[in-house]
């Protein structure tokens, strides 16, 4: 008896070799040390997209600041134009990390100090007539960044000579000026924090966790880009203008770049492709794509099980066809869009949730990588 | 038949097992506690997932903080079998009353642990190396009866074969799905890290684990085996601990395996905690056998014979549901189901009203994320979430509200489809036992 037991076990264990050894090799998967190395593919992402594109920023913010300093120090006509140009640089510079939305970007919010709109009005004019008003606090998010720069920049006045006329003759100007200047400081002391985090530190910590648990930089990533996508891209974007997700309430007042109306088209092109190039891994100087989450993706060999397409591929197909949409928009003024032509908008919303459902679903189950805590015994 | 009934042995094995499943559970309650998951699991949500059946089930608040404190402390009075029958069924009624506040929280080892505090109510399991048998001498006995311990071992059995069973399926065996996703991930870690890039391993891992459940029962009971088993069932659970967030699940079943070991092998552990208690006696107190009266006997095999045959019919009921079970889920929970498949979701909800009034819901303002996740694949937790909506709504501004889902979802790796019809009013579906007609099925 015990000699069959004994033999029955290592026959059972013989036969789990055997047949595990004739699996499929049409598709094997590439060893360690290739694409599903998680580790080569944080390390391009590091060095050759999120570093080189906040570099970029950087550049255009430092830019856009001396305009802002020279505008303040002399208000007329040509220095708000270059103010306006450089602003404009630096937000499209915006659009290609705000997707970074994990690291130091998330720990300090950043976001919420650089690109909240609908920008308030009231607030920013309560701000400017109290001159010590605290830029920290959540209500005061609407009435700082790009788009609080838009409105006293382009939409404060109807002429740019009534604009001008605001920064020097006005009662308020130098309240209004002190403003200008207390915004374009937020914007360098919150934007350096998390500048010099990725210079300093935190790059090597991005890079060596390889891991796809809870605070593992991949699962960190995939959730921040993603929550990117579906709440900033797809809502903030086009959904909530556009009415699509609140009673086909047209909102045209609610678009990026509100005030001033030639720009509002790029910066959602600029940061949909920018979150395309970070799919493929593209470097942000290089044009070169190397480890990312499409080659992850790949060499997980993840495909549809009926179609056999890859799934990175479904992917980008879908890419395309948002970006196809995206140039059916008729022109930069987003908010003149949302009133005449709104079925493009909801159009470019839809092919967005598409992709959003793609990114949240397929790719997170195809990593594994963990979205929350607590112990789980496969669903 | 008869005679079996009458054979006895020796309580050690139940007393071993008495003491680990309350150290286990009273550990697992400080684990719980200390994580923090109390307040994020019970606390934090706004809204909760009964069972269908046990809404009464209602969180307590800041109280489930006491809630737990009385589980843990009766998991404490088990061990040291203090007033072990008031402490047994404390534990079960308030480790099943956390266990059914939430779906979300589901998992099949704790189900495991309500049924097993269940057997263990009914089981003489203080008689001897306890502060109840310490107190009263009439109590002590050293034998019990033989099928005590073989319906614990029979228990056992039921869950392995079970979970071997529900993974003879093609994605399991044939593609190796899901472990081929699932391993890749970990294969960072040090020394094994890098064979989870070969599909090779990913077939190894499934083929031994589907063998490993359907033949350890066996190789468990038999003598000539144990060892060896016992070796593969601590590898197994070790491995599996280090590789996937299953929390104590591993750990409960290499301390439950034990009570296949021989009475000498728990005679020696007893003898070796007892060099640690000072004063205790020789371990051979009492001769006696522990006997059921005749009435508790008939009220105790009736209620193990039905236990039984509960456990027996319900793993399959899934049988009676049409479509794929992985897909609809109809039938999944309380069948050993571990570990066995890849889902993720992604629902959205619309609230209308015939005024054309309508909203895209965001769920994060009802739901933690994850109850959010687990919500998103499975289909009576989405049907529960859109009447919490409809409720929300019909005193948030809208008149009868109808609540539509768009859920979409993946399964075991295959690109997501649409889970549910999105023309059905979901706030006019009821929950029942029976099929739900809006999931749309899953044809391959």
């Amino acid at each position: 008896m015990r000699f069959v037991s004994v033999k029955l076990l290592a026959l059972l264990c013989l036969t789990a070799l055997t047949i595990s050894c004739k699996n499929d090799p049409k598709h094997p998967i590439p060893p360690a040390g290739t694409d599903s190395d998680r580790g080569l593919m944080l390390t391009n992402i590091a060095d050759n997209i999120v570093i080189p594109a906040y570099a970029n920023f950087n550049a255009k913010l430092t830019i856009m600041i001396t305009k802002s300093d020279a505008f303040i120090a002399n208000p007329n006509p040509t220095t708000l134009t270059e103010y306006r140009t450089a602003w404009k640089d630096a937000y499209i510079a915006w659009q290609k990390v705000a997707l970074f939305d994990f690291g130091p970007a998330l720990d300090y919010t950043l976001s919420s100090f650089m690109n909240v709109y609908p920008t308030n009005v009231t607030t920013i004019n309560a701000n400017i007539a109290s001159g010590t008003a605290s830029l920290e606090t959540f209500a005061s998010y609407p009435a700082q960044g790009f788009p609080a720069l838009d409105y006293l920049l382009n939409g404060i006045a109807a002429t740019d000579a009534d604009i001008v006329t605001l920064y020097t003759t006005d009662a308020d100007a130098t309240k209004r000026k002190a403003y200008l200047l207390q915004l374009t400081n937020q914007m360098r002391t919150k934007f350096d924090v998390v500048n010099n985090a990725w210079n300093g530190s935190y790059r090597n910590t991005f890079v060596a966790s390889t891991g796809t648990g809870l605070y593992s930089s991949t699962s960190l990533m995939v959730n921040g880009i993603v929550f990117y996508y579906e709440r900033y891209l797809r809502s903030g974007k086009f959904g909530i203008p556009s009415g699509a997700m609140v009673n086909g309430t047209l909102l045209p007042g609610s678009v990026e770049a509100y005030y001033t109306k030639d720009i509002a088209k790029t910066l959602a092109q600029t940061t949909h492709q920018a979150f395309v190039d970070f799919f493929n891994g593209k470097g942000f100087t290089t044009g070169i794509e190397g480890g990312s989450l499409k080659t992850y993706l790949n060499s997980l060999n993840a495909k549809d099980a009926t179609t056999q397409v890859l799934l990175s591929e479904t992917i980008n197909t879908q890419f395309d066809v948002v970006n196809a949409k995206l140039a059916l928009l008729s022109g930069e003024d987003l908010s003149n869009e949302v009133s005449t032509n709104n079925a493009a908008m909801i159009a470019v919303y839809t092919e967005l949730q598409k992709a959003v459902r793609m990114l949240k679903v397929d790719m997170t189950s195809a990593t594994s990588i963990t979205i929350t805590y607590a112990d789980n015994d496969g669903d | 038949m008869k005679n079996y009934f009458l054979k006895t042995t020796s309580v050690a094995p139940l007393v071993i097992f008495r003491i680990g499943l309350g150290a286990m559970l009273f550990i697992g309650i400080l684990r719980f506690w200390f994580n923090g998951w109390i307040e994020g699991l019970y606390i934090t949500p706004k809204y909760f997932f009964p069972y269908y059946g046990f809404e009464y089930i209602v969180p307590l608040g800041s109280y489930t903080y006491i809630l737990f404190f009385i589980c843990g402390l009766s998991a404490l009075f088990v061990a040291v079998g203090f007033y072990y029958r008031l402490s047994i069924v404390t534990l079960f009624l308030s480790f099943t009353y956390i266990e059914l506040i939430d779906k979300t929280t589901y998992l099949n080892h704790y189900y495991f642990v309500s049924m097993i505090c269940f057997l263990m109510i009914f089981m003489p399991a203080h008689v001897y190396f306890s502060i109840d048998a310490y107190r009263n001498s009439t109590l002590r006995a050293n034998k019990i009866p033989q099928w005590c311990i073989d319906s614990i071992k029979l228990f056992v059995c039921l869950l392995y074969f079970c979970a071997g069973l529900a993974k003879i399926n093609s994605d399991w065996l044939l593609h190796a799905i899901p472990l081929k996703i699932w391993l890749p991930a970990r294969n960072d870690m040090p020394v094994i890290g890098f064979l989870f890039n070969y599909s090779w391993i990913h077939f190894l891992f499934s083929w031994f684990g589907c063998l490993y459940d359907l033949s350890i029962p066996f190789l468990l009971w038999n003598k000539g085996t144990r060892v060896v088993a016992y070796i593969f069932v601590i590898l197994f659970h070790v491995l599996t601990s280090m590789l996937f967030p299953i929390g104590m699940f591993p750990y409960i079943m290499i301390l439950t395996a034990l009570i296949f070991f021989p009475v000498e092998f728990h005679q020696r552990i007893i003898q070796f905690i007892q060099r640690f208690i000072p004063g205790s006696r020789n371990p051979i107190e009492s001769d006696a056998t522990f006997i059921y009266s005749k009435v508790q006997q008939y009220f105790v095999k009736g209620i193990i014979f039905t236990f039984f045959v509960v456990q027996l019919v319900v793993p399959f009921r899934f049988i009676c549901y049409p479509g794929e079970l992985f897909w609809t889920e109809q039938g999944y929970r309380f069948s050993w189901r571990v570990m066995l498949m890849e889902k993720a979701g992604y629902a959205e909800f619309t609230v209308k009203d015939a005024s054309g009034k309508y909203l895209i819901v965001n769920n994060e303002e009802f739901l933690t994320k994850q109850q959010e996740k687990m919500m998103a694949t499975q289909p009576d937790m989405i049907l529960q979430y859109a009447h919490i909506l409809a409720d929300y709504y019909s005193v948030h501004g809208f008149k009868d509200p109808m609540v539509f889902a768009d859920v979409y979802v993946a399964l075991n790796g295959r690109l997501g489809k649409a889970m549910v019809d999105t023309s059905v009013d979901l706030a006019k579906e009821k929950e029942s036992f029976g099929h739900k007609s809006w999931i749309i099925l899953y044809n391959e």
